[in-house]
């Protein structure tokens, strides 16, 4: 009886009591669903592209923040080692095209998912090899203050995620939409041969999403390493994703947005207001509960394609 | 003039030639020694009994199957192998027997897409609007406008193809063909699985197409009826070899096209 | 408010070239006619149509086409068609709209009748049509098409493109001065402008000539009784050959000088309705029909939160919809939430519809279903129902705003006089009445008596003065009282039970009126599983007392409807049974078109009707049935024959009670 009570009334009669502090803990949420959000969103992009699940995505994150804190070290300043870090992508995007998709085209999704693996490893390895394993704070100028909206309190440099990130998505839609690289790009996740059929080069399309998931993991990356500093753990952290994109839909980009906040927003509340039942840190685990229970409702996610089998 | 003679004038020199290509999978021979040439201007059609290899050609043309040997001679240039991209960036288009149409996005969006390689304007002009961008788009989709009052299916223009019935699909998927202006339209099966009213229409705008485009095409059919009246020659295919070439009447009257098809052996 | 002084006077703009040379000087540069080409709405204002018309005619003078000759038109509604039917006006020739939908065989006696010399095609299908008639028309002389594709390749010298059309037209009036508008002035009202041809059910179409007067006058009623204004708008997509549209898409804009749209293709109307969102929109009860079924799939197919609103609030609107369009005193609780439902699924289903800018909304033709009409008004498209033929112009009667009864057709427009013979005949005398058949005296003497047109449809006024019309007059037929007996009428009546599907009624030259009736499988299916009644199939559904119970209440409801109304009170239903089984087409009971075959229903089941006019409590016949794989059989039923209750006349206040 205590324990229903303890789950099912005292944790909201909590948000009500205090609603500021639950609009606060929910903002909180939101901010680092924002930043699972820029995670998934890389991995869409290359999966409704290619078809690869693109089991790097986590690693480039960090890959590419380590860049881009490492060059900075070196005495650049902030832009130019975002610009140098850009061009690191691309000509990843460049390397893993010509080195490893332009011999596996027509190979099985599993191969291909594989292969990603192998990727994760080499670039995991190769950070560190060039920029060692400490952990490095990374400072480029976020305000740390709090900003007051009546008795609600919000982080500054959450405040700066979350438009930043807004405006990558923004761009990103405009791209998909309105360019001809965009349908192109809309015309390969749709049907590879049609597209090869009326011009479009697979090749470049693989390019392109590659740098342009290259680009996505860099912003995540640098977002995550101001507030967590950028150590190895990211990559874990970029795990996340996972529960995301089954929310989401693995085809959605919207899916990957609102999978995000679902996750982010839904696992600090549960944090907070139910982890003192189950012993704290359902952090940890929250996400991957919440993906279970998709899995068998919806599994196609809530933005994905549905799933018709046809005979 | 009649219109016979009409047509005849219409035809002109070699825009393909085929030089004895050979295709394998495996062990399988999928194309053995095949050599045809399409002239610009007419309605070429290949025909064979299933599995004799069509679909195989119309995919070394186009550039999706690399012949093991010959090459393919387009507007005077050798190549070897044929490209997809060069394909279509040179004005060869086609369509496919089992329709592959951009499901998720409209009609309309299709044919757009069909236009990729003619839009010129960059990246930031089209995704802003301006400049460049906005004319281009206006212009492009004019012309798709064009081809839409064309094939009569003003009525689908914001559907989701996906959605669309089966003869509709076929429709638009010529459309998204005849959106990039092609010199050369390859027809992968344009009326299987039709019904007869079906296939009167599309035969229809096939004709059409030639006519008001001046469009050169191949395509591929074994319906033996609707290709006779269709085309200007015929190429007819047999486990990967070919057996026949000429007008329709020259083939009808061979005698290996006429055995092939009632399953005589010849020995 | 717009009054008679906002319209050109009719007196002086007599004909519709003098009319549109009116509009181009006074209206000018506001819209006459919209079209969407390549998916953009084109339009063209009055000053441009005239000049346009003006061109054509010149091009068709040098073509060789003079006064009183005849010009067909054929082609799917496009704004050059209906200026062709003016530039033959303005000519002084006749136009002939064809059905563009007739196959070249049945195009050849309209074209042949009418000695059509030039005609307008729309494009290569029918040009293909007009050049098989070429030779079985000898007055054909040259035909003018609009879409060049496909054409461009015809070598026959008698066909020119309307554009190369309009280049003749140019040389033409550079050479003639002038000479366009002279012939427009020498146009006057009792000149004949057009002659539609009406489909008649038995025989060959007979062409009707209607003149200026006629179609002007009667358009012009129509006008004032609808107050239309110039900034109306319409969709034309009903065939031009249709009298219909010529007197709305063609007759009343030239005189409210509104502004008339055609659609891209005729499939894409519905689109181009909800793009366009007209004012003014006529379609026939079939069309209305289709488009409540489409809400009704898709509204299946929505969610269920969406799928409970549009219920509930289908609910709302079916208990007030209509009074609040009529103008009654409606709660103020019932008015907020009408409110509320307007803005959550009314609004939005009529944009989608196309109908939310409708201010005036007919349907004519057949009757249409209670049900579907009060669909239409509950959500607030003030649909009404008009009443008029090819003969008369279209415009006899028409449902005036706020009286709006769903089993009538309204009240006489202005200048319409309107009797009812004793046959029960609709007689009417009004301007509109066509000038003759063309060379047909024969059937113009019998269609116009002393001035009075027979409309061959049977009908009566209502106390409140509205025509209610009931059937064909000559299905119509007597008891041996004397009384009027108006089968299809009484059917129609039964069939708006939804347990009832099919009725035959009986009573021509007998003592009463006595009804054979269908249960509806499905209705009287659910019904009888919601109680719990167990059957096994439709001949013992058919025969269950509850059922026999119901139809009685149904058909007492129907004597106490026919009871309110003077002429038909006498053929009130006496005895009726449920018959065993379904009428079936199969079986030839019915046409192909589900309309009774009362004739032979009679001599099949004799034995049944003997009952019927007898004083026996059932009734046996063997009726052979056509199964599915072609098999006959027999069935034998033994059927129980109901007596009703009929209300006597002075009991028809309680009866409407």
């Amino acid at each position: 009886m205590e324990l229903l009570q303890s789950v099912l009334v005292t944790p909201f009669a909590e948000m009500i009591g205090e609603p500021f502090f639950f609009i606060e803990v929910l903002i909180g949420g939101l901010m680092a669903g924002v930043m699972y959000s820029l995670v998934a969103l890389g991995f869409v992009l290359i999966f409704k592209a290619s078809g690869v699940f693109n089991f790097s995505q986590g690693i480039m994150v960090l890959f590419a923040a380590l860049n881009f804190v490492g060059l900075m070290e070196l005495g650049l300043p902030i832009w130019a080692a975002f610009i140098a870090t850009c061009v690191i992508m691309v000509v990843l995007a460049f390397a893993v095209e010509r080195m490893v998709l332009r011999h596996l085209v027509n190979q099985e999704p599993i191969i291909l998912f594989m292969a990603t693996i192998g990727l994760t490893f080499f670039l995991e390895g190769l950070g560190e090899t060039f920029w060692g394993s400490e952990v490095r704070p990374l400072d480029i100028g976020i305000p740390d203050g709090v900003f007051e909206i009546g008795p609600v309190w919000i982080q500054q440099s959450e405040l700066v995620a979350a438009v930043v990130a807004s405006l990558l998505v923004t761009t990103l839609a405009l791209f998909f939409h309105y360019t001809r690289v965009g349908r192109a790009l809309r015309a390969v996740a749709d049907d590879h041969q049609a597209a090869l059929s009326i011009g479009i080069p697979l090749n470049h399309i693989w390019i392109i999403v590659w740098a342009v998931a290259g680009f996505v993991a860099l912003i995540a990356g640098i977002m995550w390493g101001a507030k967590l500093g950028v150590q190895f753990s990211l990559s874990v952290i970029a795990l996340k994703a996972l529960p995301v994109l089954i929310l989401g839909g693995f085809t959605s980009i919207p899916g990957a947005i609102i999978g995000g906040l679902m996750i982010g927003a839904g696992e600090k509340i549960a944090e907070i207001y139910w982890g003192p039942v189950f012993g704290g840190a359902i952090e940890e685990w929250f996400a991957y509960i919440l993906a279970l229970c998709f899995l068998f409702f919806r599994p196609q996610g809530l933005f994905g394609d549905k799933i018709i089998e046809r005979v | 003039m009649s219109v016979e003679q009409q047509r005849k004038e219409r035809i002109g020199e070699v825009i393909l030639k085929a030089d004895k290509i050979s295709l394998g999978f495996g062990g399988v021979k999928a194309l053995n020694d095949i050599s045809f040439d399409i002239r610009k201007g007419e309605i070429r059609a290949i025909i064979g009994p299933n599995g004799a290899g069509k679909s195989s050609m119309l995919n070394v043309i186009n550039g999706f199957y690399q012949p093991q040997e010959g090459n393919i001679e387009y507007k005077g240039k050798v190549y070897n192998p044929m490209r997809p991209y060069l394909a279509a960036s040179n004005g060869i288009a086609r369509t496919f027997q089992n329709i592959a149409l951009f499901k998720g996005m409209s009609t309309l969006d299709n044919m757009m897409t069909g236009r990729v390689l003619k839009m010129h304007a960059s990246i930031l002009e089209q995704a802003l609007y301006f400049g460049r961008g906005k004319k281009e788009e206006l212009e492009h989709r004019a012309y798709v406008e064009e081809i839409i009052d064309f094939l009569e299916i003003q009525a689908i223009r914001k559907t989701p193809v996906g959605r669309l019935p089966y003869g509709l699909q076929k429709r638009v998927e010529l459309g998204r063909a005849l959106a990039a202006q092609p010199d050369l339209l390859l027809l992968d099966e344009p009326m299987a699985g039709m019904n007869i009213e079906e296939k009167e229409d599309m035969s229809r705008f096939i004709i059409d197409v030639n006519e008001h485009f001046g469009t050169t095409i191949a395509l591929i059919e074994h319906d033996m009826s609707v290709v006779m009246d269709l085309s200007d020659r015929v190429v007819v295919l047999d486990y990967g070899k070919k057996l026949a070439d000429g007008t329709p009447d020259e083939v009808r009257a061979n005698q290996a096209v006429i055995d092939a098809y009632l399953g005589v052996s010849h020995e | 408010m717009t009054s008679a002084s906002d319209y050109p006077d009719i007196a002086t703009y007599d004909t519709f070239p003098k009319l549109l040379r009116y509009n181009a000087q006074h209206l000018k540069d506001s819209p006459a006619m919209r079209e969407k080409n390549f998916g953009i709405w084109q339009s063209w204002t009055w000053h441009q149509v005239h000049e346009e018309v003006s061109r054509l005619a010149c091009g068709m003078a040098s073509l060789g086409l003079k006064r009183g000759d005849s010009v067909a038109i054929i082609g799917d509604n496009r704004p050059r068609l209906y200026w062709t039917i003016a530039v033959a006006q303005s000519l002084g020739a006749i136009a002939v709209p064809v059905y563009h939908d007739s196959n070249a065989e049945e195009m050849v006696y309209p074209l042949k009748h009418a000695d059509v010399r030039m005609a307008i095609a729309e494009d290569q299908e029918q040009v293909d049509k007009l050049l098989f008639c070429k030779d079985k028309v000898p007055t054909l002389e040259c035909v003018i098409y609009d879409d060049v594709r496909g054409v461009r390749e015809y070598t026959e010298d008698y066909l020119h493109s309307y554009d190369s059309v309009l280049e003749m037209g140019d040389a033409f009036a550079s050479a003639n001065p002038g000479y366009v508008d002279g012939e427009i002035d020498k146009g006057k009202g009792s000149d004949v402008c057009i002659m539609p041809y009406t489909s008649g059910t038995t025989g060959e179409p007979k062409g009707v000539l209607l003149t200026y007067d006629n179609l002007l006058k009667s358009a012009y009623s129509g006008v004032i009784f609808e107050k239309l204004r110039a900034d109306d708008q319409c969709l034309a997509y009903l065939p031009i050959a249709w009298i219909g549209d010529t007197a709305f898409s063609f007759a009343q804009s030239y005189i409210t000088g509104f502004c008339v749209a055609c659609p891209e293709s005729s499939e894409t109307v519905l689109t181009d309705l909800r793009e366009l969102g007209p004012t003014y929109f006529f379609a026939p009860p079939r069309i209305f029909e289709n488009i409540l079924t489409q809400v009704s799939i898709r509204i299946e197919d929505a969610s269920a939160m969406k799928r409970r609103m549009y219920h509930y609030f289908m609910g709302v609107a079916r208990k007030v919809g209509v009074r609040l369009l009529e103008g009654e005193d409606v709660s103020l609780s019932d008015r907020m939430l009408y409110a509320l439902g307007n803005i959550l699924v009314y609004e939005p289903l009529k944009n989608v519809l196309g109908l939310s800018k409708v201010r005036i909304g007919y349907t004519a033709g057949e009757a249409i279903g209670p049900d579907i009409f009060d669909f239409y008004r509950s959500l607030g498209i003030n649909l009404k129902q008009l009443y008029g033929s090819t003969e008369t112009s279209v415009f006899v009667t028409i449902q005036p705003d706020g009286q709006i009864k769903p089993d009538t057709v309204g009240v006489p427009l202005n200048g319409v006089d309107l009797k009812i013979a004793d046959s029960g005949e609709v007689l009417i005398k009004s301007p509109g009445i066509f000038y003759q058949y063309y060379k047909n005296e024969e059937a113009t003497e019998e269609a116009k008596i002393d001035g009075w047109f027979h409309t061959g449809d049977a009908g009566f006024l209502d106390e409140d003065g509205h025509l209610k019309i009931i059937d064909r007059a000559k299905d119509v037929g007597k008891l041996t009282d004397g009384g009027l007996f108006a089968p299809k009428y009484i059917e129609n009546k039964l069939k708006f039970f939804p347990e009832i599907r099919e009725a035959v009624a009986f009573g021509n030259a007998k003592d009463y009126c006595a009804v054979f009736i269908n249960i509806d499988s499905e209705a009287v299916g659910n019904w009888a599983e919601r109680r719990g009644i167990a059957y096994a199939s439709y001949q013992e559904l058919a025969s269950l007392p509850q059922v026999a119970e119901m139809v009685k209440a149904a058909v007492e409801q129907v004597n106490a409807d026919l009871a309110g109304e003077e002429r038909v009170a006498g053929s009130q239903i006496k005895r009726f049974l449920i018959l065993h089984k379904l009428l079936d087409a199969d079986d030839g009971e019915l046409t192909r078109t589900s309309k009774v075959r009362r004739r032979f229903i009679a001599e099949k089941y004799a034995p049944l009707i003997e009952g019927l006019y007898s004083d026996a409590k059932e009734a046996s016949i063997d009726a052979e049935i056509t199964f599915e794989d072609g098999r006959k059989g027999t069935l034998r039923a033994d059927l129980e024959i109901f007596d009703a209750t009929r209300v006597s006349a002075p009991s028809v206040a309680q009866a409407a009670e």
